[in-house]
C-alpha cells in the first residue's frame, strides 16, 4: 500500500511538473551561449599542399587462392595465372579397363564464364578471342587401395593444400597445344591432355589422387572459366576401351596460382583482381606544421597522456596527380581505387578500410574522383579514419600510412549512389561490374608528384582563441 | 528493496537539477536532503529524539537514540531559471540520501548513510530549424559518499556525546554533447563533407578522494532539558575527478581519449546549532554551517567558450526552524500525533555570488502503531545570482521521506 502511494505520488509529481514548466529552444539557446556551451561544432577546412611521399611499396600475395568460384587462366598484365585441379576417386573396374586399353585418351573441359564474355560491358570487338596456346601440363599422382585413402584426401584442409601447392614438384609433365577460339556464345573449351598423363595412370589399381596443373606462360591474355564449386564445374574425362567407355570426374576443389612477372623493382604497380596493395607513407612534419599555423597551437599535443582530442577530423581527402598512360585495362572501364588506413585499435595497429562520402555536386558534373582510367588528371582518396587516428596519436612520432588497391570496374561513374540499386522503374542499375578487370596500373609517377591533403576539422576551441 | 528500485526507476526517467555550477560540482544536497530536516528549513542538527536518526553535520547526535532508525529520502524539484526576461523550466527527481542508525545502548550508536553530496544533472535536446541546428546535451555527475559513523555518550557526563564519521567518496561524471556541424566558415563547395556528420564530445570520469580513503567529521553534542547544542568540524579534503576527454563519431568509433585529472580542494566545514525545547513538545532551532573556500573550482570545461574555473565564495548555511513533535501515544487523536515543522534558510553557495533563500513547511505522519513515519516537506525559494552567465532560479520542491523506527535488539520492558 505504502509502495503504491510512493510510486503514484512520484509519477503524479513528474506529470504535474512537466505541465508547469516547459522548455523553449530559443531560451535554451540563450542559456547555452551564456554558459559558453556550443549548439554545434565549428567546421573548418585546411589544405596542406605539396606533401611528399616518404615511401611507397607494393605487396602482392602469391599464396595460391581458391578458384572454386571463378577461375582465371593465362597471362595478363605481367601476371601469370595457373590453375590446379584436385581430383580423388576410387574405381577398380575403370583402372582395369584403362590398363587394358591401347587407345586411352584424357581431356579436360572448362566452361567459359559466359556472363562475363556475353556481357554488354565486355568489349565485343575483342571477340572472338583466337589464340594458339602452348599448354604446360604437370601433375602429381598418388595411388591408393582403400576408400579411406580417398577420404583422407578430403580431410586435407584447403589452407594446407594451398600451402602444399606453393612448392609444386610435379611427378610428371608434358606439353600440349590447343588452338583456342572463343566467341560470346561458346560454352566450353575441351583441352586434350597429353598421353604421358594417361600412361602414368595405368599403374593405378583402385584409387587415385590426381593434382593437375595447367599453365600457359606464353599466352597473350587471361581467360575466365567457372570454378569447381559452380554448376559448371570443369570435367576431367578419360576414355578407356571405346568411345562409349569413359569416366568423367569433377575436381572437388581448384586453386589459382599467381606469379608476378613485373621486372621493375622501383616501380609501384597494382593489378586488378589479385588484391595486391600499395602502402604509401607520408611524413608527419608538413601536416603538423600546417595545423600549428592554422590553430596557433602546439602540434603534436604533449599534455596529459598526449592523445590529442582538441579537434576531430570530420573528413580527410588526399589528392594525387594522375596519369593513366602507363596502365592497361581489359574492359576499358574506370576502376575504383579502394583505400585503407593503418589505425590503432586496442593497442595494435590494424588496417581499416576507409569509408567513402560522396560529393554529389562533383559526381554529377565530372564523376567520382576516386577512379583510374577515367577523364581528368587527379585521384582523390578519402582517408578520414586514418587522419583521425594520426592526429589523435601524432605525439608518438608516427607517420601517416595508407593503403590502396584496385577495386571493381565502374559502369556508372557519374551515378552518385555509388552502389548497385533498383531504380524507380524497377530496373537494376549496376554501378559496379561484378567481375574484376585484370588490369595493370602504374602508380610510380603519381608517387613522385606532390600530394594535397584537405582536412575538414571540427574544433573544440572557443571563440576567443 | 522493490520500493527503492521503483523509486530509482522514476528518478531515471527525467532529470535536470539546478543549472548553476553545472561545470564545477553541481548542486549540493544540503545536509543529505533529509525530509524531516528540510521541513524545518535545514535546522535542528542539535535536536535529539528517537525519530531523528543520523545527521550528516552532527554525527554525535545519534548517541542519544534508543531505537534503530531507517530513513530514505526522495526529492522532486521543479525550477525556473530566468535571465534577460526569458524563462527556462526544468525538473529533477532524486534520492539524495539513505540512512540507517543502530544504537547499542551504552556501547554507543553505529550508523551508515549513503549520500549524494553533489549532482550536476542536465539533459536537453535542442533544435533550431532556422539555424538547422540539432544538438543533444547531457550532464550527469554525482559525487556520492558512504558515511559510516559512530557516536557515544561520555561515561560520567551522560548528557554530552562525541561522534565521528568517515566520508568515503565515490561517483562518476559524464558530459556528452552531441552536435551537428556549423558550416558557416566553410565554402559552399566544401559543405558536402559534413552534411550529416554528428559528433559527440564525450567526457567521462570518476570521483574519488585524493590520497585518502576518506575524510572525517568530528562532533560534540550537549543535550539539556531545555537547550541542546552541537559543534562539528569536517576536515578539508581534495576531490579528484579523473576524466577522459574524447570525440565519438559513434559508440564504437572514437578517438583515443585524453586523460585529465581535476582536483577540487574543499575547505574545512564548521557547523553549530542550538535547539530550545519549550512546553515539552515544541522546539525552536537554529543552525549555522560555514566553509571558507580559498581556491576556485576547476571546471569540467574542455574548451569551447566555457570557463576553466568557477569562482568560489564563502559557503554559508544559516537556518532557523520550529517543530512541534507529534504525540507518541497511539490513542491520542491523529492530528496530535502528527509532527509539524516550519523553517527558513539562507544559503550562500560555493559558487561566488549565488545566494539562496528558501522556506519550507513539513509534517511527519505516523503510520500504524509500529513506528513508521512518512515525512513530507514542501519547500520553495529563490537563488539570486550576480554574475555574467548564471541564471536566477526559482524553485519548488516536494520531499518525501520514509522513516522506520524499530526496537531491534531491545528486550520488552
Amino acid at each position: 500500500m505504502k509502495k503504491r502511494h510512493f510510486v503514484l505520488l512520484s509519477c503524479l509529481a513528474v506529470l504535474l511538473s512537466s505541465c508547469i514548466f516547459d522548455t523553449d529552444d530559443s531560451t535554451l539557446s540563450r542559456w547555452l551561449s551564456d554558459q559558453g556551451l556550443p549548439d554545434s561544432y565549428k567546421v573548418q577546412t585546411l589544405s596542406v599542399e605539396n606533401l611528399n611521399v616518404l615511401s611507397a611499396e607494393t605487396f602482392l600475395d602469391t599464396t595460391p587462392r581458391s578458384a572454386n568460384d571463378r577461375a582465371i587462366w593465362g597471362h595478363q598484365a605481367n601476371l601469370l595465372h595457373d590453375l590446379v585441379f584436385d581430383f580423388a576417386f576410387i574405381d577398380s573396374a575403370f583402372f582395369a579397363d584403362l590398363k587394358k586399353s591401347d587407345s586411352a585418351r584424357a581431356l579436360i573441359a572448362l566452361y567459359n564464364l559466359r556472363p562475363f564474355y556475353s556481357s554488354k560491358n565486355y568489349p565485343s570487338d575483342s571477340l572472338p578471342l583466337k589464340e594458339d596456346l602452348d599448354i604446360k601440363v604437370s601433375w602429381k599422382l598418388d595411388a591408393g587401395s582403400k576408400k579411406a585413402f580417398v577420404d583422407s584426401i578430403g580431410d586435407i584442409t584447403d589452407s594446407a593444400w594451398y600451402a602444399d601447392l606453393t612448392g609444386w614438384e610435379a611427378d610428371g609433365s608434358a606439353d600440349t597445344s590447343y588452338s583456342l577460339s572463343l566467341k560470346a556464345k561458346d560454352t566450353l573449351v575441351k583441352l586434350d591432355l597429353p598421353n604421358a598423363l594417361v600412361e602414368s595412370m595405368k599403374d593405378i589399381k583402385k584409387a587415385c589422387h590426381l593434382q593437375l596443373r595447367l599453365s600457359i606462360p606464353e599466352a597473350a591474355r587471361a581467360y575466365r572459366f567457372y570454378g569447381a564449386e559452380t554448376d559448371y564445374s570443369p570435367i576431367f574425362q578419360v576414355r578407356t576401351l571405346s568411345d562409349t567407355n569413359f569416366k568423367s570426374m569433377y575436381p572437388f576443389r581448384m586453386a589459382g596460382l599467381v606469379s608476378n612477372e613485373e621486372t621493375c623493382s622501383d616501380c609501384q604497380v597494382l593489378h586488378g583482381g589479385v588484391m595486391d596493395s600499395l602502402v604509401v607513407e607520408f611524413s608527419s612534419k608538413e601536416v603538423l606544421a600546417a595545423l600549428e599555423e592554422f590553430y596557433g597551437d602546439d602540434f603534436p599535443y604533449v599534455i596529459g597522456d598526449s592523445n590529442d582530442v582538441r579537434q576531430a577530423v570530420v573528413l580527410a581527402q588526399m589528392t594525387f596527380a594522375r596519369d593513366d598512360s602507363e596502365g592497361f585495362s581489359e574492359l576499358g572501364k574506370p576502376i575504383q581505387v579502394v583505400v585503407g588506413s593503418f589505425v590503432d585499435s586496442a593497442d595494435a595497429v590494424v588496417r581499416k578500410m576507409e569509408a567513402y562520402d560522396v560529393n554529389r555536386k562533383l559526381v554529377d558534373s565530372v564523376g567520382h574522383p576516386n577512379m583510374v582510367f577515367y577523364d581528368g588528371d587527379s585521384l582523390s582518396l578519402q582517408v578520414t579514419y586514418g587522419l583521425r587516428d594520426f592526429l589523435n596519436k601524432a605525439s608518438d612520432g608516427r607517420t601517416f600510412k595508407m593503403m590502396m588497391r584496385l577495386g571493381y570496374p565502374v559502369l556508372a561513374p557519374m551515378d552518385s549512389l555509388y552502389t548497385n540499386y533498383i531504380n524507380d522503374k524497377g530496373d537494376s542499375i549496376y554501378v559496379f561490374f561484378s567481375h574484376f578487370d585484370y588490369a595493370r596500373y602504374d602508380f610510380t609517377s603519381m608517387m613522385k608528384s606532390p600530394v594535397t591533403l584537405k582536412l575538414w576539422l571540427a574544433t573544440k576551441r572557443g571563440d576567443e582563441e | 528493496m522493490k520500493k527503492i528500485l521503483s523509486l530509482l526507476l522514476v528518478a531515471a526517467v527525467c532529470a535536470s537539477a539546478s543549472m548553476i555550477g553545472l561545470d564545477a560540482l553541481g548542486e549540493e544536497q544540503t545536509l543529505g536532503g533529509m525530509t524531516s530536516t528540510a521541513g524545518r528549513g535545514f535546522a535542528g542538527g542539535a535536536k535529539t529524539g528517537d525519530a531523528e536518526g543520523l545527521s550528516l553535520s552532527n554525527p554525535a547526535r545519534a548517541a542519544f537514540d534508543t531505537k534503530v532508525v531507517f530513513n530514505l529520502n526522495f526529492l522532486i524539484e521543479m525550477m525556473a531559471a530566468e535571465r534577460h526576461g526569458q524563462y527556462f523550466g526544468t525538473r529533477n527527481v532524486s534520492l539524495p540520501s539513505f540512512n540507517l542508525s543502530f544504537p547499542m545502548g551504552s556501547f554507543g550508536t553505529m550508523g551508515v548513510s549513503l549520500w549524494q553530496s553533489y549532482a550536476s544533472v542536465f539533459r536537453e535536446e535542442f533544435q533550431d530549424s532556422i539555424k538547422a541546428v540539432n544538438a543533444k546535451m547531457e550532464y550527469q555527475s554525482s559525487v556520492y559518499e558512504i558515511v559510516p559513523s559512530y557516536s557515544v555518550r561520555l561515561p560520567v557526563i551522560r548528557n554530552v556525546s562525541l561522534g565521528a564519521s568517515a566520508h568515503i567518496v565515490m561517483g562518476n561524471s559524464i558530459r556528452s554533447l552531441t552536435l551537428g556541424p556549423d558550416n558557416s566558415e566553410v565554402s559552399d563547395d566544401d559543405a558536402w563533407a559534413t552534411n550529416k556528420a554528428k559528433i559527440t564530445d564525450y567526457v567521462s570520469g570518476t570521483w574519488e578522494l585524493k590520497n585518502h580513503p576518506a575524510y572525517y567529521t568530528f562532533a560534540l553534542q550537549y543535550r539539556g532539558r531545555m537547550a541542546s547544542y552541537f559543534f562539528s568540524y569536517t576536515m578539508p579534503h581534495t576531490l579528484l575527478n579523473d576524466l577522459n576527454y574524447n570525440f565519438r563519431f559513434s559508440e564504437i568509433d572514437t578517438l583515443e581519449p585524453n586523460r585529465h585529472e581535476r582536483e577540487i580542494k574543499i575547505p574545512a566545514t564548521l557547523a553549530t546549532g542550538i535547539n530550545l525545547r519549550f512546553k515539552k513538545r515544541n522546539n525552536v532551532m537554529m543552525d549555522l554551517q560555514w566553509r571558507a573556500w580559498d581556491e576556485d573550482v576547476k571546471n569540467i570545461g574542455g574548451s569551447y567558450s566555457l570557463d576553466d574555473i568557477t569562482e568560489t565564495g564563502d559557503d554559508i548555511l544559516a537556518s532557523i526552524g520550529f517543530q512541534r513533535d507529534g504525540s507518541s501515544l497511539y490513542y491520542d487523536p491523529y492530528w496530535d500525533r502528527i509532527t509539524y515543522r516550519v523553517g527558513a534558510w539562507f544559503k550562500q553557495w560555493y559558487v561566488k555570488n549565488v545566494d539562496e533563500f528558501g522556506g519550507s513547511l513539513g509534517a511527519g505522519f505516523p503510520l500504524g502503531r509500529k513506528g513508521t513515519i512518512i515525512d513530507f516537506a514542501l519547500q520553495g525559494g529563490k537563488r539570486f545570482v550576480d554574475d555574467d552567465h548564471n541564471w536566477e532560479e526559482t524553485f519548488v520542491g516536494i520531499r518525501l521521506g520514509l522513516m522506520g523506527i524499530g526496537n531491534w535488539g531491545q528486550s520488552r520492558r
